[in-house]
């Protein structure tokens, strides 16, 4: 006789198991839709494999488009640490680059004085994104799926008001962007900056800080159980809304990293989807920040592949759809992942 | 005078793609499934419908179409989130995601084309005559069934038969539903799945009325509106209707800015619909604390369930 139970807890190998089946499943669908389309499987494999790891000009992209990722990451995870779903780091990304092109454009100073205001001002608009959101739920119950998301609408009309307006490139007149900003990220080598430096360095630290300190551990308790933490005597709204800042701040700072380390102009389309992109990063990072630095790596590699598509005249929002099967089929392998045949005597 | 008809006419007809999507959602969420999944499912079945109405010249195929495209990704939703119970709030975005991309790659060849079969107004005898108030009368059928007939079908179904009390008995307490007989999965997959054909409407009623022509993120979070707007409106079809007409009153805004040539730009007045629904999720809530326990969501919203914890 056997059975099949519920598990409450599932050990890590049968959600990494799980994950690993759901990312194969995710690449046969995917190989099975561009052969219907009519491509060459092998030469699509190797144009990825060369735009990646095969190329020093692969890998530079591919560290370019992890820094922001492991951002947008970041904030996304610090959100679900605290049980809250931030679907707009979207919207964050492009405030915190909208707020560091304005020094970036106006602010006459050297680099050394202009980079830290640049990556404070993106850290604050980022935060002040998230803060309507943020009170909304903590102290409202306001659900901030919806508000975070829509303020992502917003973000992208105040951005594109900006570009074709009042900061409108007038030098070398192109479209939709402002003007080369007069400050940028130094670089470490080619293109690569020390955004993603930066970016690694403030993973692991809120990885030592919140698995180590109080109010870490405050968070994930509001997260996982509120009605218990405010039994424990913890203040369970405003954690939420710090929480919540916090997330979009790191969001902004991704933003700001963006603008001055990669593409040097505000532009309409700059923030590519990364925010999105982040959920699927907090995602697979489960329950460790230092996990997020590998999964910023593999949808780097999904996000330059959606890219190589683009060139092979698919449409650009593919990447759109291999994330939601990505998201899809992980959450369905999660909860497969808990279900055990138990054996029992008859 | 006629400024402000053609505003209620435009509040109108942008007004019933949220009234569609939002009625299905109330369904949805009563059962005690939340589909964050309409965004994506409005994008497939508006896409859908342009290429079933471009291949068969008739609209009312375009529309068929929208309803099983959407009623097959909610399927799948259910399938996942009811029947396998995963998070809802992860499967409903993953949707989201995979609708709004696939319906890009679907869609790139017809984007941007006019469609070449699309739903006239049908004139109601004798009311459409009236002076002023006559283009009220004058509506595409969509209008007409967001406003008048689903509301009404919703509200009686809802809570004036046993079909319905047994669907808000598996929304607010599964267990008791569970134990009088009610086969709760088999009610929330149901209702999912009719959700989710209203939302595929919704997105034939973009497409085939209200503008038609496909071009990729055109959806433009209306989905997430709509899901905005049934918390608004406390899960209740009557008033999702009519929250819906103000909604659309608020996206009309914009449009009704630029004709009168209001002196602000026009990316800023583009905001309003998503400021505006920000706005009203917020404020009820901050000035009426109490409207929260009458306007409650079902219980057992978004939470799976399983027998065995019963």
């Amino acid at each position: 006789m056997s059975r099949r139970i519920r598990l409450a807890v599932v050990p890590a190998r049968r959600i990494f198991i799980g994950r690993l089946l759901a990312l194969g499943f995710v690449f046969v669908v995917l190989a099975v839709v561009l052969a219907m389309l009519g491509l060459k499987l092998g030469m699509v494999a190797r144009l990825v494999v060369t735009s990646t790891f095969g190329t020093k000009f692969g890998l530079e992209d591919l560290a370019l488009y992890m820094t922001p990722l492991l951002m947008t990451g970041a904030a996304v995870w610090l959100g679900l640490r605290a049980g809250l779903w931030n679907i707009g780091a979207e919207g964050q990304f492009l405030a915190g680059a909208t707020a560091a092109t304005a020094i970036g454009l106006f602010l006459p100073a050297s680099a050394l004085v202009s980079l830290p205001l640049a990556a404070l001002a993106g850290l604050l608009a980022g935060a002040l994104w998230s803060a309507v959101p943020a009170a909304g739920r903590a102290w409202l119950g306001v659900s901030e799926i919806i508000t975070t998301l829509l303020l992502n609408f917003i973000a992208s009309f105040m951005v594109y008001y900006l570009v074709t307006g009042p900061w409108a490139d007038r030098v070398t007149g192109a479209q939709v962007s402002s003007e080369r900003l007069h400050v940028a990220l130094p670089v470490i080598h080619g293109v690569v900056h020390w955004g993603g430096v930066l970016g690694l360095v403030i993973v692991v630290a809120m990885g030592l800080s919140l698995g180590r300190s109080r109010f870490g551990y405050e968070l994930a308790l509001s997260g996982s159980n509120p009605t218990a933490a405010h039994y424990a005597g913890v203040s369970v709204a405003p954690r939420i809304f710090v929480a919540l800042l916090f997330s979009g701040a790191l969001a902004g700072l991704g933003g700001m990293m963006e603008v001055l380390g990669t593409v040097h102009r505000l532009q309409g389309g700059l923030a590519h989807g990364y925010g999105y992109l982040g959920i699927v990063v907090a995602l697979l990072a489960r329950k460790s920040a230092f996990a997020l630095i590998p999964a910023a790596f593999l949808m780097a590699v999904i996000l330059n592949t959606g890219i190589v598509l683009q060139t092979l005249q698919v449409s650009a929002s593919s990447v759109l759809a291999i994330t939601g099967l990505l998201v899809f089929a992980i959450a369905v392998s999660d909860e497969l992942a808990a279900y055990v045949k138990l054996e029992t005597q008859k | 005078m006629t400024l402000w008809i053609s505003l209620v006419l435009h509040a109108l007809a942008y007004g019933s793609i949220l009234a569609l999507a939002a009625q299905g959602e109330v369904l949805a969420e009563r059962a005690g499934v939340i589909n964050l999944g309409v965004e994506g499912l409005m994008a497939l079945g508006a896409v859908t419908a342009v290429l079933a109405a471009d291949a068969s010249t008739s609209p009312w195929l375009g529309c068929l179409a929208s309803l099983a495209v959407g009623a097959g990704g909610a399927l799948v939703l259910g399938l996942a989130t009811v029947s396998g119970s995963a998070s809802q709030t992860l499967c409903g975005i993953a949707l989201t995601f995979l609708g709004l991309g696939l319906s890009a790659v679907i869609g790139h060849d017809v984007a941007g084309l006019p469609v070449s079969a699309t739903f006239t107004s049908w004139p109601v005898p004798g009311l459409s005559q009236v002076p002023v108030i006559g283009a009220l009368f004058n509506q595409s059928p969509f209008v007409y069934l967001a406003f008048g007939i689903l509301p009404v079908i919703g509200h009686v179904i809802l809570f004036r038969t046993r079909l319905g009390l047994s669907l808000r008995a598996v929304g607010e307490n599964p267990g008791a539903a569970d134990a009088v007989g009610i086969p709760v999965k088999k009610y929330r997959l149901c209702a999912v799945v009719a959700g989710g054909a209203l939302a595929g409407l919704a997105g034939a009623d973009m497409t085939l009325s209200v503008m038609p022509v496909w071009s990729e993120g055109m959806i433009a979070g209306r989905g997430w509106i709509a899901v905005a707007l049934v918390i608004f409106c406390g899960y209740r079809p009557v008033l999702a209707a009519v929250s819906s007409l103000l909604f659309g009153l608020v996206m009309s805004l914009s449009f009704f800015g630029q004709a009168q040539g209001w002196p602000v730009p026009s990316p800023i007045l583009n905001m309003t619909p998503y400021l505006g629904t920000i706005l009203f999720m917020i404020i009820p809530a901050l000035l009426l604390p109490g409207l929260r326990r009458v306007m409650a969501a079902p219980a057992a919203l978004g939470v799976p369930y399983f027998r065995e914890e019963r």
